[in-house]
């Protein structure tokens, strides 16, 4: 079959690789009809996460059609459309019970690499290195989908596939973002990126009774997209001080929930960038948390602060006396997609959530390069590329 | 690049880690979501093929986490293999088997192949 493959740092290509097989009893094969480019592949491109092998399949975001199960898969048959989460999982160790499913136990074959950098190792995820499993990715005609009663979720019949795609892994990391972040009816909400994640955690934030939500990024028309699509306000930081417009917003207090959709290849206009690629071009740190800062930094006393963008290991300059001298609370996540996703395509069937829009450039698997380029480079418009097989 | 900081954790960690000399006996252990009954009557062959030669404790974990299972390494078996052995059992105590890893691929390239060499003994977990 065709898929989409990791060469080499920024090199990335369609090759022949052989049809997935059932390895496992409780495993399924899903034909792939939509995946779609997440901003961690990104992550995987330039090498941030170099756990990679010339010739993995990448992508992690993706819906479909189950074409085969194994003798141990109970809630699907052939022919059903199901989303099926970036996270693999078990659904029966204590993490999964407790519906913090990106950490559950059983899933990553490679616990060894995580536990040494993290202490401990997170479950597996699709498409996304060695260090996470080693599976093979959606970019792909199919897919073996592990634990597939509990990694894949059906898609009812009043979505269609292309919202229903999003809630694989955007929509529910945004909506996590929002719920842990533990945003509430009254609450001032910043959320730093407007990409698909940003924007998703902006719309949960308001499904979650925030009174004001503000948007920041740098590109016009991401934060155009955002605004148009759910009202939000919004702000470049490329011309503005994002603290001074923060302030301004909610009365002098700052925000009360503030949520980092960014990750660690952050971006800067100010003094702080150089510094941090600096820093990581020596190897003295691996992230840029410049995001993760300016939301700690920005955040009303006794806020909140949750980080989505996805960091690997070390940063520099974290503000820890903001944090504990203004009594934060911060937290992070990969996302716990299975404890979200049933509701978000209930709420995507009523209307309230809409997901489609983020599908900016729709094309085949064989322009699959030309699809990262665009989503990369942040070109002609490119929020997401779809890729179509 | 992390593989860089990721080499530097390693060698402080094992620098810390360095075993004292009674340090060597202390357990390796999991934690199983299953009750201690179940997983003293139903130990996954995995675990039990070492009944012989290393002592297996169980017992009720803290809070309502399950089971606690470990054991106590000892000269005839290596600590990697018990770590993969706790670990496979876990997963066929939890959820009824152990996931395998999808195919590698084909050409991995000289990057690929060092990584190779980390999986191969990745699979049983423990901070080193
Ligand atoms: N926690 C999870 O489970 C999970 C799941 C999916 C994605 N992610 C992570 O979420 C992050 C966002 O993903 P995405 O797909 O939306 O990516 P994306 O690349 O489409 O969007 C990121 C946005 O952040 C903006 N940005 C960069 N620097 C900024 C700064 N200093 N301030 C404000 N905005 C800034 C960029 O301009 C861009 O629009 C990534 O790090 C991704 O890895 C995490
Ligand atoms: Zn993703
Ligand atoms: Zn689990």
């Amino acid at each position: 079959m065709k898929a989409l493959c990791w060469e080499g740092i920024n090199d990335v290509r369609v090759q022949d690789v052989p049809d997935p097989q059932l390895l496992n009893d409780q495993d399924m094969i899903v034909k792939v009809r939509l995946s779609t480019v997440c901003g961690s592949d990104l992550h995987l491109l330039t090498g941030h996460i170099p756990f990679m092998q010339a010739g993995d399949v990448i992508g992690h975001e993706f819906m479909g059609e189950v074409a085969e199960v194994g003798p141990g898969v109970t809630r699907h048959r052939p022919g059903d459309r199901v989303v099926v989460c970036s996270f693999i999982v078990c659904g029966r160790c204590w993490y999964c019970r407790n519906e913090l499913y990106s950490l559950c136990d059983n899933t990553n074959t490679n616990p060894a690499i995580t536990q040494q950098l993290w202490g401990a190792d997170p479950g597996g995820i699709f498409g996304y290195s060695h260090a996470m499993g080693g599976f093979r990715g959606s970019h792909a005609e199919y897919v073996r989908v592990p634990f597939a009663d509990h990694t894949a979720i059906p898609i009812p019949e009043g979505v269609d596939d292309l919202s229903a795609l999003f809630a694989s892994d955007s929509v529910p990391t945004g909506w996590m973002g929002a719920d842990l972040g533990g945003v509430k009816p009254g609450d001032v909400v910043a959320v730093w990126g407007s990409g698909a994640v940003g924007q998703m955690a902006a719309r949960a934030a308001q499904l979650l009774g925030a009174e004001r939500v503000l948007v920041i990024d740098r590109f016009d028309y991401r934060l155009r997209q955002a605004a148009q699509a759910f009202g939000v306000e919004t702000i470049n930081y490329a011309g503005t001080s994002v603290g001074d417009a923060l302030l301004e917003a909610t009365g002098g207090r700052g925000p009360d929930v503030c949520i980092e959709a960014v990750g660690c290849e952050a971006h800067s206009t100010g003094p702080q960038y150089a510094y941090d690629q600096v820093k990581s071009k020596l190897k003295l740190e691996t992230d840029r948390p410049i995001a993760v800062r300016e939301a700690i930094y920005n955040c009303r006393k006794g806020g909140s602060v949750f980080v989505l963008g996805v960091f690997t290991g070390l940063v520099d300059k974290f503000p820890l006396g903001a944090l504990m001298n203004k009594g934060l609370t911060v937290r992070g996540a990969q996302q716990h997609g299975q404890r979200y996703i049933p509701m978000l395509l209930d709420r995507i069937a009523s209307g309230e959530l809409v997901t489609n829009h983020l599908a900016t450039h729709i094309m085949p698997l064989s322009e699959g390069a030309r699809g990262y380029e665009l989503f990369k480079k942040k070109e002609d418009g490119c929020v997401r590329a779809v890729f179509q097989l | 690049m992390l593989l860089a900081a990721g080499a530097v954790t390693v060698a402080a960690v094992a620098r810390r880690r360095r075993r004292a000399p009674d340090e060597r006996d202390r357990y390796l252990a999991v934690t199983v979501n299953r009750a201690p009954d179940e997983v003293q009557s139903s130990l996954p062959e995995d675990l039990a093929r070492w009944r012989d030669r290393v002592e297996i404790r169980i017992r009720p974990a803290a809070g309502d986490k399950g089971t606690e299972l470990s054991v106590q390494p000892s000269e005839q078996v290596s600590r990697h293999e018990l770590r993969l052995a706790l670990r496979r059992a876990k997963a066929v105590l939890e959820a009824g088997e152990v996931v395998q890893s999808d195919t590698a691929p084909t050409h991995p390239g000289p990057m690929g192949k060092a990584l190779r060499l980390v999986t191969s003994r990745a699979g049983g977990g423990g901070r080193l």
